[in-house]
């Protein structure tokens, strides 16, 4: 699994507050660009004393007498050119907050959400973070304007009212190419005002994905711990579709719904049919999933054939489907066209079962947190 | 052929709507006295027995049923010309509202 | 960490009671009831579950009851959603009303060289030109076309046979498309011809134009030919032919076929179906005979019966179900028709199907003579001396004469399943039609009363037959929804 944060320790140099570092690999960048760069070396002579920071891999020391030098420890090994980070004047934590690679870089814009989902992997905190907004202000004007996609991520975006729009706009301007994808609860796009500020941004490609997790209302309000949360996050959907704006439907399949599915696809299809996208999703055993297990937890296995029902009724209602963190030997075939291999940390945790599976590369794999929590008993190498 | 059958404490309009269902079946005429509505199924001449009990019990059937449509009509029918005044608006889709 | 709070915490309150939202029921089938909510969405049930349902007994936390909630037949603390949900689709049913009248039917010529008993126009033979449309009156007639507010506009040419005025299909074509460019709508041709008189160029000037050919095929040979006399009893031969000449010059998916079933038909449903499986149809639409025009002159009617008719159906709906399962993908066209109006919000916009009726609304037709009727039906009447439902005349009437006549009004107005005895309560009206022209022709008003009317036993017939194929069968489920949708 990759770490987006670590400690540092400092081994020469003043310690002082050095705001955006771009990560870099390139000992002669430009002054103006080395400024604000990390450059990773190893090299103990010829390294230009404009540099923002230099990381070591191997805590070597070079000749650099003013610039700051820290230790690169083991797991942010993986920083490439690029990548952005921040690092805390107090603490020497450094935050990974763009990672040039990814195809799907998530920023948290606050913990504060007035959902308290029974699964969810960002468990909320009640606190001022209104810094995190801020300074994803100040990265946005940082990001390279050729990045494919960004994540609006938290708790819930929307909270921040205007300053939530205000970042979409300024995203727009600053990185006109790129799509947006906000994750939300959708209700405060119930207010049609909010909504049509929203609308007044016209970016050329965002998307709001919304979490719906049963048609009857009772239980998703029960999922999502909120009352009146169905009818808020549906007025919302409502409008933004009636704004001609981009939503996604995302359902995340636990033990509370996974029988239901069938139920849920029914409606979407007959209600919701003009949404752009419906995204059925495998639980993370990560947050508050861990807590209420006995809630949540049921192998994929067991809702194989709801998951095909539901994925093909929306399927043959003209909509587009994707099916996420499932593994292939848990799905049945009839959902191939919608299943994506969408954990990108595949590579680093398996499992035993899988060492043999011909279909290892078609597969979507696990999450870390199952391959140390709980995954299916009913994991099946592919043979031939 | 004409068979008489006793209703009692019913909505005209319940046994009327129920019997225009059966035109094709039997013609008939309501007389109310007090409490009662005494209904007068004409039967063609050809009908059976069996054809005819059959019928009075479909009948009989029919005006439960439509007991219960009344029902659901007057308690929905203000909400039902909601719906359709929102549906057939010019605005896009108005906030719910109370009735 | 603060408590997570049980389900029950988010129930409505037990004190307070749910309220019915408006829906319709009918029985499907002994003590099964089909419930049906504003937006034409069904539900089964059991009477005895409809009926703690209506007298606010069922619990809320049943199965009835979540499901009920969930496809809104009822409201409470919860769903308050609900309303907004269904105006939507209720909304997206009559959208399509705005968008009137997109077929419009040119009678060029009413001459035809076949003698089809069902038939509804005179047969007149080949040098009698004076049933054939003049020039005058297919621009004015193209007038009213493009009068029309629809985005997508049909125009169909039918007769008698119209290749026998060629020359004007060619006239209007391309006056229309001259005329489009101004207007820029998604225009369509269509030729509804028995193919005996094709040649080469006429199937040229369609390749160039995207005129699309829609034919007879009623079934196999034997069966084609008594259905469709004419002079070389080669009818069935030259409908082969025509199709294949078409298919080579247009592509395959230009040239569909359209049967019409008599008395002979209804014990060979399967043969039919057989027959367009042969030719590579990929689909079939089992008509029932219109019972207008010389049909009812003729025995033709006397002899056909809805019940029979139904068993035909059946069958043939069945074996096609078969040959689904089989994997050979065909689809009945009919049904079709209906399940759009059963699993979809959408309105498939088939004449006989609509209310208000989609005579006039869905389509219109131009007469060779100028007159204007707003059905193929209701101009046989006019053929036959029943004027009821002229809206007027090209020649002599405006636009706005024509459509808001009393004439096409009246039995608009009239006829709105929504408001007429029986039809309104009905659990089906959201899949059924009006039909005044049927109505008036055999029963003498615009509604007529429906226990007596075949028009409603037969739909009623079809309506149950489809959801329990889909109740019974998730296979057929599936595949419903699939034609429904066109996926």
């Amino acid at each position: 699994m990759i770490k987006l944060h670590s400690k540092l320790s400092l081994l020469a140099g003043e310690n002082v507050d050095l705001g955006f570092l771009t990560i870099t690999h390139d000992v002669n960048l430009p002054r103006s660009l080395a400024e604000r760069s990390a450059l990773i070396s190893s090299d103990v002579d010829g390294i230009p004393d404009y540099f923002g920071c230099l990381l070591r891999p191997k805590g070597v020391l070079a000749g650099n007498k003013s610039t700051p030098q820290f230790l690169l420890p083991e797991d942010l090994m993986h920083l490439s050119e690029g990548d952005i980070v921040k690092i805390a004047s107090d603490t020497l934590n450094l935050r990974v907050l763009y990672r040039r690679q990814s195809h799907q870089n998530s920023i948290l814009l606050t913990e504060r959400c007035n959902h308290y989902c029974l699964m969810c992997s960002q468990p909320p905190k009640n606190i001022d973070d209104s810094y995190l907004l801020d300074e994803t202000k100040e990265l946005v004007k940082r990001i390279p304007s050729d990045t494919h996609e960004i994540g609006f991520t938290g708790g819930e975006p929307t909270l921040y009212g205007d300053g939530f729009i205000d970042l979409i706009r300024l995203t727009k301007s600053y990185l006109p190419s790129t799509a947006i994808h906000v994750l939300s609860n959708g209700r405060a796009f119930q207010d049609i005002e909010f909504c049509r500020k929203y609308a007044a941004i016209d970016h050329h490609d965002v998307m709001v994905g919304i979490p719906i997790y049963s048609d009857d209302p009772v239980l998703h309000d029960y999922i999502v711990q909120s009352k009146g949360a169905f009818n808020e996050t549906v007025r919302g959907i409502l409008n933004l579709k009636s704004l001609g704006q981009r939503v996604e439907i995302r359902v995340v399949i636990h033990k509370q719904n996974a029988h239901k599915l069938v139920d849920l696809a029914e409606f979407i299809a007959r209600n919701l049919l003009f949404v752009d996208h419906v995204a059925l999703m495998g639980l993370e055993i990560i947050g508050f999933t861990r807590a209420n297990m006995d809630k949540l937890w049921i192998d994929q296995f067991e809702y194989k054939d709801e998951l095909s029902r539901a994925a093909n009724h929306l399927k043959n209602n003209g909509m587009n489907v994707s099916i996420y963190n499932h593994q292939l030997c848990l799905v049945n075939p009839d959902i191939h066209f919608a299943y994506k291999k969408s954990i990108s940390d595949w590579k680093n945790e398996y499992v035993d079962e899988c060492k043999s599976c011909l279909k290892l590369n078609e597969c979507g794999g696990f999450f870390s947190s199952a391959v140390q929590n709980r995954y299916s008993d009913n994991l099946k190498a592919f043979k031939n | 052929m004409i068979v008489e059958v006793l209703f009692q404490g019913h909505d005209l309009e319940v046994l009327e709507k129920a019997a225009y269902r059966f035109t094709n079946k039997f013609a008939l005429v309501i007389t109310t006295n007090g409490d009662n509505q005494i209904c007068a199924l004409d039967f063609p001449a050809d009908k059976t027995e069996e054809a005819i009990s059959f019928t009075i019990r479909e009948f009989k059937n029919e005006v439960l049923d439509q007991k219960l449509r009344a029902k659901i009509k007057a308690e929905s029918e203000p909400i039902r010309n909601l719906i359709l005044a929102h549906a057939f608006s010019k605005t896009s889709l108005i906030k719910n509202e109370q009735v | 960490m603060s408590k997570f709070e049980v389900i029950e915490f988010f129930e409505r309150p037990s004190e307070s009671n749910y309220q019915l939202l408006p829906f319709s029921f009918d029985r499907l089938d002994g003590e099964k009831y089909i419930l049906t909510n504003q937006a034409g969405e069904y539900i089964t049930m059991d009477r005895m579950y409809l009926d703690k349902f209506i007298n606010k007994k069922l619990s809320s936390t049943s199965q009835e009851y979540i499901k009920l909630r969930s496809r809104q037949f009822l409201l409470d603390e919860t769903n308050s959603i609900a309303p907004e949900l269904l105006a939507l689709k209720v909304r997206t049913k009559y959208s399509r009303l705005s968008e009137f009248t997109s077929l419009h039917i040119f009678v060029v010529s009413l001459r035809c060289e076949h003698s089809c008993p069902y038939c509804q126009v005179s047969r007149q033979s080949e040098d009698k030109s004076a049933f054939d449309m003049s020039r005058d009156v297919a621009l004015k007639s193209l007038d009213m076309v493009f009068r029309s507010p629809a985005e997508a506009v049909k125009i169909e040419f039918q007769g008698g046979e119209p290749l026998l005025n060629f020359d004007l299909i060619k006239f209007v074509v391309a006056e229309a498309r001259r005329r489009n460019i101004e207007f820029k709508k998604n225009l369509g041709f269509v030729i509804a011809t028995n193919l005996a008189l094709v040649n080469r160029e006429i199937l040229a000037f369609c390749k160039e134009n995207d005129v699309l050919i829609s034919t007879s095929l009623d079934g196999p040979r034997d069966l084609h030919n008594h259905n469709r006399p004419r002079p070389g009893k080669n009818s069935y031969e030259k409908a082969i032919e025509g199709i294949n000449l078409a298919r080579e010059i247009l592509g395959k998916y230009s040239v569909s076929a359209l049967m019409t079933t008599t008395e002979a038909s209804l014990s060979r449903p399967i043969e039919i179906i057989d027959e367009y499986l042969a030719h590579g149809f990929n689909g079939i639409f089992l008509r029932s005979l219109s019972p207008y025009g010389f049909a009812i002159k003729t025995k033709t009617y006397r002899a056909y019966k809805t019940a029979e008719w139904l068993e035909f159906y059946k069958k043939g709906l069945d074996y096609i179900i078969q040959l689904n399962k089989q994997g050979i993908p065909f689809q009945e066209y009919y049904a079709t028709t209906i399940l759009v109006k059963m699993l979809t919000s959408r309105e498939p916009g088939y004449v006989d199907l609509m209310s208000p009726s989609g005579m006039g609304i869905a389509a219109v037709v131009y007469n060779y003579d100028g007159t204007v009727h707003p059905s193929d039906e209701s101009r046989m009447l006019a053929e036959m001396g029943d004027n009821t439902f002229k809206m007027g005349n090209v020649l002599t009437d405006t636009y706005e004469e024509i459509f808001t006549s009393e004439a096409l009004l009246n039995p608009l107005e009239e006829s709105i399943t929504k408001s007429v005895p029986m039809c309104h309560e009905c659990a089906f009206e959201p899949y059924c039609g009006s039909e005044p022209v049927y109505h008036h022709a055999l029963h003498g008003d615009f509604v007529a009363r429906k226990a007596e009317s075949d028009f409603c036993s037969k739909n009623m017939a079809i309506f149950k037959l489809l959801i329990s194929l889909m109740e019974e069968d998730p296979f057929v489920k599936s595949l419903f929804m699939r034609w429904a949708n066109k996926t």
